[in-house]
């Protein structure tokens, strides 16, 4: 019987996951670039959240519309005056860069907002939907709903728009997107802005479910890098797909092998997948 | 190749603007007649948090004794000046800072860092150099048994929070017979937990469930689940505040209760009240210090009372324990230099070693391995909103009460 | 012959400062060597090989719990540094056949997963390593200022030993082979490279080189626990001390740990509570204005002067 509650703590989680990841793999799969910085940016979502809602009384769930714009200028502007100077640079170099970035923003936020551990405490929590034993966290699932919701507007948008189709164009072929007449700056720009976006909705998400403080970032971008590995890089179902595997493989780990284990099979998973599936969980279809 | 040399100039100017701006904020000229006191703090990384709480522990005392005119050593008073340095959290930084403070600027004392792992790991710098030491924040015992003389500590060892705690419950009620602990795979979190175990046998209670989760964990479901299934009267779970904000709401969402939940350490601290609202209710904790204890004391704040009060002018709220013992770590120190009547730290480190004084925070004797043997952890219980002591009776602000939903 | 002579002054430098400095200066010259060696063992696989491999923290922590365990059980220090440094190699041979045919993020991805399994696998092996509580190696018996002395020339010596290996590698069939790898691996394998033997190789120099300096570390700082020593920012710092001096020059690495000790000691003495946002500063102004290292400025100075005279 336990195990209907191991899989549903395990889909709820993975929900979290995949809203976790999506921008993450969108940055490093069209642009090649590690975002060092993703973690601080899921960050920065959760604390407009939280702000939004102590001082204003906006909730969350609409704070998601505010963060995610708010994050979208900063990566927008992060890419196109700082990024695209050596986007073309081997991938260590970008690398470095975001981390030179994270460093300089992380402490700036631990100055401002302290380090201290805070919480966005609904007055009206959401509750839990209690399946016959099974017991779902309403804001967790609530969650995991919008994070799909958010992923499918953007898969829609990468599929549907003439933006979207060029950053498509870009992803598989920068040299000839671009003779095709495709401004690579601005898509870099718009795509970036879009992962950061992500990022900021992901955070004001999660304000609800964990403590905020600039000390989680690490942790928000380690669960990333797997979940992009599971998921195949570049791939918005990917993402959602890696991060549902996640959450059900930490779970059905903590309970056979103890919690402190869970995470060491993940990482475990990793090695294998990378050395047997690089191209993640479920190949290499990407966008498309 | 002349564009990287422009650039390169301007690289070069940055950072000498850089260097100048720490000329300008670190030169600061030192006056005669001060003592320097020398705090490694994780002010970034983990443990930051705790690093801001220390700090203001010691800022507090120094203004209160800067106040009074200062310390007052044989027939001269000197001011106390604290040197600061981040060690980011990373114990081998600690040492490192230690090093620094003392052979670079040539500091009389020392804090230790934050914690038993860097206390322990710092206190060989402190002790090579004969420079006493005062820790604030551990309470291991293996910190204390290297057999060093420069070494202090204000806290009472681990057992000290849980044998109260497990003498409260069991005779509050009988029937709480099945303890699930929950436990940090992390020094001082996976000691408390241990101690939690051996108390809970000693008296014939049922562990039916002793799990640890990896530092960073960011789901607790599986174990919570693992807990409902083992039916517990009595959780116990142990970590940092974060982790334990974390627990306790997934408690909720997974429909898990208990008579007693306990949790160490975080219910101590206002922060913990706040990011938990309703569910921090009934939650108790053990910690070595309360703001509800009252002691006269001959150190710089008197007593107890008056200690809260001058917090809470300068801070806006009530201390914590780890606040006081901060603010008590500056105290001893000072009564000390004042007994010795020298800054000799062979000297002091003898006054130290022969104390027995009342402070605001508690008695204070060290016993022989230099860890402070006086006190009595207060027992509490999170009740409207805030942490009630339960024990021991003197203090008493209400009855414990069972049932955490 | 120059390289050597170089090699000469460097170890002269060195070896004065245990005669002037305080013990503060010995300490600060035992982290220069620590870092110079961590960047000189990375710069094999991601310098000559551009393989950005993150497994540093890995060995560093894999070096420093296999001395610190055999010196637990009672065998000599020198004994369990080598212990320590032959254990990584065989590791990283066999971790390396498995990830060393991936490329790029992947190959990224890979090392830095390795880091986290062993930290958890060492973390959960309690009565080997005491798991969370951390591990004490005192060293007893021998003065404190003697300590201090042994474990700076122990990390000299490896520094030393690892620019000398530096130097044969760069002028050997090894090094040429990881320089067309870096190039282009495609048309290296066509050459007739043994691509795979040329990677693993470098990766086991990284790894020996980077898992002896975690052994010393560990017998040096006497207290180990696994967040300290499986600490990611061992993968990262060696990288962008590389990148500082230059990408895959023999001293390169070395120049680039000086200077990034320096700027992380007067960022950290001056900055109380934003220092990490400085040095991130510093690192974003170095990757933007200066893409090739601090050291490619001083070739082209050199070259330049050479010119003009």
């Amino acid at each position: 019987m336990i195990y209907f509650q191991v899989l549903a703590n395990g889909l709820v989680l993975g929900g979290l996951y995949a809203c976790i990841a999506v921008g993450f793999s969108l940055v490093w799969g069209v642009l090649n670039v590690i975002n060092i910085l993703h973690g601080t940016f899921i960050v920065l979502g959760s604390y407009i959240a939280l702000f939004s809602y102590n001082l204003l009384g906006i909730h969350p769930f609409v704070s998601v519309v505010t963060a995610g714009a708010a994050l979208y200028l900063i990566g927008h502007a992060v890419q196109s005056t700082l990024v695209n100077r050596v986007i073309a640079a081997p991938v260590l170099m970008t690398l470095t860069l975001t981390f030179g970035l994270d460093l300089l923003l992380n402490n700036l936020m631990l100055v401002a907002f302290k380090a201290d551990y805070r919480k966005l405490v609904l007055e009206n929590p959401l509750g839990q939907l209690e399946i016959g034993p099974v017991f779902m966290p309403l804001d967790r699932v609530a969650a995991m709903g919008l994070a799909l919701l958010l992923t499918f507007l953007l898969y829609r948008l990468l599929r549907d728009s003439r933006i979207g189709r060029a950053i498509v164009a870009v992803r598989m072929d920068r040299e000839a997107a671009s003779l095709m007449g495709v401004d690579v700056s601005r898509i870099n720009a718009v795509t970036f802005g879009l992962g950061a976006m992500m990022a900021g909705a992901a955070g004001s998400l999660l304000s609800i479910v964990y403590p905020i403080s600039p000390l989680n970032s690490g942790m928000f971008l380690g669960k990333a890098f797997v979940i992009c590995v599971l998921g195949g890089l570049g791939s918005v179902p990917g993402a959602i797909v890696g991060g549902l595997a996640l959450g059900i493989i930490e779970s059905f780990g903590a309970i056979w092998f103890g919690p402190e284990h869970a995470v060491t099979i993940s990482f475990a998973l990793l090695i294998l997948i990378l050395i047997f599936r690089p191209a993640g969980l479920i190949g290499k279809r990407g966008f498309e | 190749m002349i564009g990287s040399m422009k650039f390169s100039r301007r690289f070069v100017v940055a950072l000498g603007g850089a260097a100048a701006i720490g000329l300008a904020t670190g030169g600061v000229a030192t006056a005669q007649d001060v003592i320097k006191i020398g705090a490694p703090l994780p002010l970034t990384g983990p443990l930051s948090p705790e690093g801001v709480k220390q700090q203001q522990g010691y800022d507090l005392w120094a203004e209160a004794a800067n106040a009074k005119g200062g310390i007052k050593v044989g027939g001269k008073t000197y001011k106390v000046q604290l040197v600061y340095a981040d060690y980011a959290s990373n114990t081998p930084r600690a040492v490192q800072t230690a090093e620094r403070l003392i052979t670079e600027d040539k500091v009389n004392f020392l804090f230790s860092p934050f914690g038993s792992g860097a206390a322990k790991a710092a206190s060989t710098v402190s002790e090579k150099y004969a420079i006493p030491t005062v820790a604030a924040t551990a309470s291991s015992e293996q910190v204390y048994d290297q057999g060093y003389k420069y070494l202090f500590g204000t806290f009472t060892p681990n057992q000290t929070l849980t044998e109260p705690l497990a003498d409260l419950v069991t005779a509050k009620d009988k029937n709480v017979k099945r303890v699930a602990i929950l436990a940090r795979n992390d020094l001082f979190p996976l000691a408390i937990g241990q101690e939690m175990e051996k108390s809970a046998k000693s008296r014939n209670l049922e562990v039916v469930m002793f799990e640890k989760y990896a530092i960073g964990t960011m789901d607790h479901a599986s174990a919570i689940t693992q807990m409902r299934a083992a039916k517990p009267d009595w959780i116990f779970a142990t970590g940092y505040i974060n982790d334990l904000i974390l627990i306790r709401k997934q408690m909720k969402d997974l429909g898990v209760k208990a008579p007693v939940v306990t949790m160490i350490a975080g219910p101590a601290y206002q922060e913990f009240i706040d990011a938990s609202g309703p569910l921090a209710e009934n939650i108790s904790s053990a910690a070595w210090w309360h703001p509800a204890v009252r002691y006269k004391g001959e150190d710089v704040f008197g007593t107890t009372e008056a200690f809260n009060k001058a917090w809470a002018d300068k801070y806006k709220s009530e201390p914590d324990y780890a606040q006081a013992s901060a603010a008590a770590a500056g105290a001893v120190l000072q009564l000390a230099i004042e007994k010795a009547g020298t800054l000799d730290g062979a000297k002091v480190r003898d006054a130290l070693a022969a104390m027995d004084a009342v402070t605001f925070y508690g008695r204070i004797k060290f016993g022989p391995t230099g860890q402070v043997t006086s006190l009595a952890p207060p027992v509490f219980q999170i009740q409207g909103g805030k942490p009630m002591v339960i024990m021991p009776a003197e203090i008493k602000q209400a009855e414990f009460k069972f049932g955490v939903n | 012959m120059k390289p050597w002579l170089w090699l000469v002054v460097f170890v002269a430098a060195c070896a004065l400062v245990p005669v002037f400095g305080n013990n503060y200066a010995l300490r600060l010259a035992t982290i220069m060597c620590l870092y110079a060696g961590l960047a000189l063992s990375w710069n094999f696989i991601g310098g000559m090989a551009g393989y950005p491999s993150f497994a540093a923290a890995a060995f560093f922590g894999l070096g420093a719990y296999v001395s610190a365990v055999l010196q637990s059980k009672g065998l000599p220090i020198g004994v369990t540094w080598a212990a320590a440094g032959l254990g990584a190699t065989v590791f990283a041979a066999l971790i390396g056949m498995a990830i060393l045919h991936l490329k790029g993020h992947y190959f990224a991805i890979a090392s830095l997963a390795v880091v986290e399994v062993l930290r958890e696998v060492v973390n959960t092996a309690e009565d080997l390593t005491g798991g969370g509580m951390g591990m004490n190696i005192p060293l007893p018996g021998m003065p404190v200022d003697v300590q201090a002395r042994l474990f700076f020339f122990a990390m000299l010596t490896m520094t030393v030993l690892l620019l000398a290996v530096t130097i044969v590698v760069s002028r050997s069939k090894l090094g040429f082979g990881l320089r067309c790898i870096s190039q282009n691996e495609d048309a290296a394998d066509i050459l007739g490279i043994d691509t795979t033997f040329y990677k693993v190789a470098a990766f086991c120099l990284s790894a020996f080189g980077v898992a002896v300096i975690g052994a010393i570390y560990a017998s040096w700082v006497q207290y180990i626990e696994p967040p300290d020593v499986f600490d990611i920012l061992y993968s990262v710092k060696p990288l962008v001390m590389v990148l500082l001096g230059g990408l895959g020059t023999i001293f390169g690495p070395v120049i680039g740990a000086v200077i990034y000790l320096a700027l992380e000691e007067l960022v950290w003495r001056n900055f109380l509570t934003v220092h990490a946002a400085v040095l991130g500063g510093l690192i974003v102004a170095l990757v933007l204005f200066l893409p090739n290292g601090i050291g490619a400025v001083i070739r082209d100075r050199t070259k330049r002067a050479a010119v003009r005279s």
